[in-house]
């Protein structure tokens, strides 16, 4: 699974860190992307929302732009499959809380911290991204290629999706896609409830 | 009135956790709920919306209040599909009103209804468009949801409980003329008592609304109060009158044929207005008030308000940014960064608390300010940045015209003393040749009035004494504070600076220990310690300068200015400005001595000296030049190179700690940030002023004041 991680502080220091060079090491050169400001990154994240994207983000900004809490506002409002890691010089404790209960920060690496220790939590992000659905149906289509597009579901209005589709439609967090989650969830859970389906096997 | 012809219910559409957060949790207040209310009625293009209180203190059955406005009115389908239901989409918001007012809307659609709650349990509404031929009523009983409420989250939940969309709401027709439109609601059990006193808060809390120069308006709007009280009878809710309260005020306004807009400028001690050309965001009308301590609590004392800093009206009407009442002065926003100025000095920094303003927009002239859609603040475009930049410029002017004014009452009342003491010396004088041919009888009572005088030239004298020792003790009290809020600043910069840096550091050591040795990464490791080097400067930049601080300024002596600039340009710096192909140039018109701390004069061209080399790397044709005019009272000097030039935008936290441009070539934002704290120290001042070599390049303006 490609992963791309997206790097947004206005440290041009920061761009040759040595965290950055781990990153790279780790996802490969070219999935790692450095930006300077918080408008150039969420233009990269919008036109690549059907990539699998971690964002380190940095709070502090200069006053002239966006500052992080917003950024992630933003990040959170084109897409909640992409986890959004806060990274800044600020304690932890003072940060607003709201960045993690309403807008779902992913998790928090300080400033000071070792590379061991910013890898952990972008470890647990790509966790999350292996186990998210769109993951879970793109190994569906590449281990069963024969499955890509069949129909498999048809909204009320009487259009069909093949597996394909709705990869799409949800990587894109259309409301097709999050419905479609929605639905693949509860189907699930009533499949389970009654037996027929034995998660074990 | 017509007949009851038609009795019926509707039901509204939302659930309790909608009503608990839209209505309770976004209005807190009565004022609050008025003023969205009030906004709904502005938003409708009323004309005239009125606020009767019936009974209103004590409460008792018979209170009413009742709002009534002759707006737009809504028709059964409307109060059916908009009253009785949240909007959701934000799409659906219009941000205007109807043709032909085209109101910027300024409501919080969907607010108002709720606010309805806050002031009573019982509303009837009556609603009618034009053209219509019926009155519509609708009849809520707000109780009956609050006890909903409360009993839906009790348990057990499992019970079966009525919702809130099961309540009904009585409606009905009643006949009208065709021509009338408008809105009334009339709230009964009314929750608290209304004394004079709130409806007083009220209506100057309602004035704010209103912008207090609507001249421009074409469909202008008003708010009446009536009450009982004989105060509150039958007001016209106007904005205040704060000129008679103000310690300054400026009233700007501008030429449209021209094109021209009205600025005032600082000048010893008067604020004269001048014309510049038309700025980007276009022109606009400035009215601001600036209070003192003593305004302040006249004017307190006066409305019962608070002085609350600088509001945007556009047409005649609050902006939305602004159009949200909030009580708590803590929680108000700065959305024009008025106090957010870090660069202006402690004790010269006037901010909001003093300060009461108006800003005029007009959709016309100014269509590019435009309020963010979640009404919270304004685009943050050019037009927006540089209205920032106006504001602060014009309450700059202020601050420059307080300080020459509390400078000006310090020179007088030690001249007037020493005039007095003068005053006295002659009287005994003359007092003296009378006493020489006066009668003994005469002798004997002007004795009498010669001790008098000696006893009162003590006290003078010891006046002049104790106030020359109060002005240095203010002197000094003035730069430990100083130096304790800037070394404030500094230590949390400090260890934001320390974090960044420790954090380079150990991961640079941290990926060195894990991959070395390796010849792939050898161009890495090579960065590495390049970096750790850099990064351990910059650390021990900011502890040298830590203990610089900590250090006394105890050693003052008199110091030849033209010296010490030709030492440093002549002797000091000259190796390296002959390396890096530097011409420079010192030129002071006068010989001058300053009673200084040498190490923090020396400091200062220091800083500006190695400022200017990094600003001149790649640049042909290399010069700094240092050039100073002695007036009378003070020291001007010019420090210019022809470098790179400081960006417009930098212009002001150029002088910020740890602001920096040049971190490649080690810069860590301290030297410009001291410079300006030393200089500050002195009771001078610096800035960038034009750049003296064109095309490009940076000129500082630095003033140092001394006593002749």
């Amino acid at each position: 699974m490609d992963i791309n991680i997206v790097v947004i502080d206005d440290n041009q220091k920061m761009q040759e860190d040595s965290l950055i060079w781990s990153l790279e090491d780790r996802f490969g050169k070219g999935n790692v992307h450095f930006f300077l400001t918080p408008k150039d990154g969420l233009v990269f994240i919008k036109e690549n929302l059907q990539k699998n994207i971690i964002v380190l983000l940095d709070i502090n900004f200069p006053e002239d732009q966006i500052d992080g809490h917003k950024a992630l506002e933003e990040i959170t409002g084109m897409s909640k499959l992409i986890p959004v890691i806060l990274w800044s010089a600020i304690d932890e404790n003072k940060e607003k809380f709201s960045d993690f209960i309403n807008n779902h920060a992913f998790g928090f690496i300080s400033k000071t911290a070792t590379i061991e220790e910013a890898i952990q939590i972008i470890d647990k992000a790509v966790k999350f991204l292996e186990f998210s659905i769109d993951n879970v149906i793109e190994d569906w289509i590449i281990d069963k290629n024969e499955d890509k597009d069949k129909p498999v579901y048809i909204t009320s209005d009487g259009s069909s999706y093949s597996l394909n589709d709705i990869l799409r439609e949800i990587r894109q967090q259309s409301e097709v896609g999050k419905e479609f989650t929605k639905k693949f969830n509860e189907l699930t859970i009533d499949l389970i409830i009654r037996n027929k389906e034995n998660l074990n096997e | 009135m017509g007949n009851k012809n038609q009795d019926d219910y509707i039901k509204f559409n939302f659930d309790v956790s909608a009503y608990r957060l839209l209505g309770r949790e976004l209005i807190t207040d009565r004022i609050t709920a008025l003023f969205e209310i009030v906004k709904n009625s502005y938003d409708a293009n009323s004309n005239v919306v009125s606020i009767s209180f019936i009974d209103p203190n004590p409460k008792s059955e018979d209170s009413k209040i009742i709002i009534k406005d002759d707006g737009l009115g809504m028709t059964f389908n409307d109060l059916k599909n908009r009253w009785m239901v949240i909007g959701t989409s934000s799409k659906r918001r219009e941000r205007t009103s109807p043709e032909p007012y085209n109101r910027k809307v300024v409501g919080k659609k969907g607010i108002g209804r709720f606010a309805v709650d806050l002031l009573g349990s019982k509303l009837t509404l009556k609603t009618k468009k034009k053209g219509s031929d019926q009155w519509i009523y609708l009849e809520t009983d707000w109780s009956v949801y609050q006890r909903l409420e409360a009993e839906q989250l009790t348990i057990p939940f499992e019970e079966e409980k009525e919702f809130f969309t099961d309540i009904k709401n009585r409606y009905w027709f009643e006949d009208g003329e065709k021509d009338e439109q408008g809105t009334i609601l009339k709230i009964e059990k009314v929750n608290n008592d209304w004394t004079e006193y709130d409806i007083s808060r009220a209506t100057k809390e309602l004035s704010k609304l209103v912008s207090p120069n609507a001249k421009l308006t074409k469909y202008p709007f008003s708010i009446r109060i009536h009450s009982p009280f004989p105060n509150y009878q039958n007001v016209t809710i106007k904005p205040l009158s704060i000129i008679d309260y103000a310690t300054k005020s400026i009233k700007l306004s501008f030429d449209k044929q021209q094109k021209l807009q009205e600025i005032v400028i600082h000048d010893k001690g008067e604020l004269k207005k001048t014309n510049v050309p038309r700025r980007k965001f276009g022109l606009v009308d400035f009215t601001l008030y600036y209070f003192d301590q003593t305004a302040k609590r006249k004017f307190k004392r006066e409305f019962n308000l608070d002085i609350d800093g600088i509001k945007i009206y556009r047409d005649g009407i609050i902006t939305t940014p602004f159009a949200e009442h909030e009580a708590n002065q803590l929680k108000q926003k700065d959305i024009l960064g008025i106090d957010k100025r870090r660069y202006s000095g402690f004790f010269d920094k006037i901010n909001s608390r003093d300060l009461l303003g108006f800003i005029e927009l007009s959709d016309e002239e100014n269509p590019n300010l435009i309020e963010t859609t979640n009404r919270q603040d304004f685009l943050n475009n050019e037009e927006w940045k540089e209205l920032k930049l106006f504001v602060i410029e014009q309450i700059e002017q202020i601050e420059k015209c307080l300080k020459y004014e509390r400078e000006h009452v310090r020179e007088t009342t030690k001249s007037d003393l020493t005039k007095a003491d003068s005053g006295l010396k002659s009287i005994k004088k003359n007092l003296s040749a009378i006493t020489k041919s006066a009668s003994p009888e005469i002798k004997k009572q002007l004795r009498t009035v010669e001790a008098d005088l000696n006893k009162l030239q003590g006290t003078v004298n010891k006046s002049i004494k104790d106030y020359a020792k109060l002005e240095q003790d203010s002197k000094q009290k003035e730069s430990l504070f100083f130096s304790l809020v800037s070394l404030q600043t500094y230590a949390s910069m400090f260890s934001h600076m320390t974090k960044h840096t420790i954090g380079h550091i150990i991961r640079d050591a941290e990926y060195f220990k894990n991959h070395f040795p390796n010849d792939k990464l050898v161009d890495r490791f090579k960065s590495i310690s390049k970096r750790i080097f850099g990064e351990m400067n910059t650390l021990r930049q900011g502890i040298d300068f830590m203990l610089k601080y900590a250090q006394s300024d105890d050693n003052i002596e008199d110091i030849n200015v033209q010296e010490l600039l030709q030492n440093l340009f002549g002797n000091i710096y000259s190796e390296l400005f002959k390396r890096e192909g530097i011409e420079t140039s010192v030129e002071i018109d006068k010989k001058l001595e300053l009673r200084y701390n040498r190490k923090a004069l020396e400091d200062i061209f220091d800083n500006l000296i190695s400022n200017s080399i990094k600003a001149l790397r790649g640049v042909s044709n290399k010069k700094i030049k240092c050039s100073g005019v002695v007036s009378n009272d003070k020291l001007t000097l010019y420090f210019s190179d022809n470098g790179i030039g400081i960006l417009e935008e930098d212009k002001y936290r150029i002088f910020d700690i740890f602001f920096t441009r040049t971190a490649e070539e080690g810069g860590a934002g301290i030297g410009l940030y001291m410079v300006k704290t030393r200089i500050e120290a002195m009771n001078g001042s610096i800035e960038v002023v034009e750049n003296e070599f064109k095309p490009n390049g940076a000129t500082f303006e630095i003033v140092l004041p001394f006593e002749k």
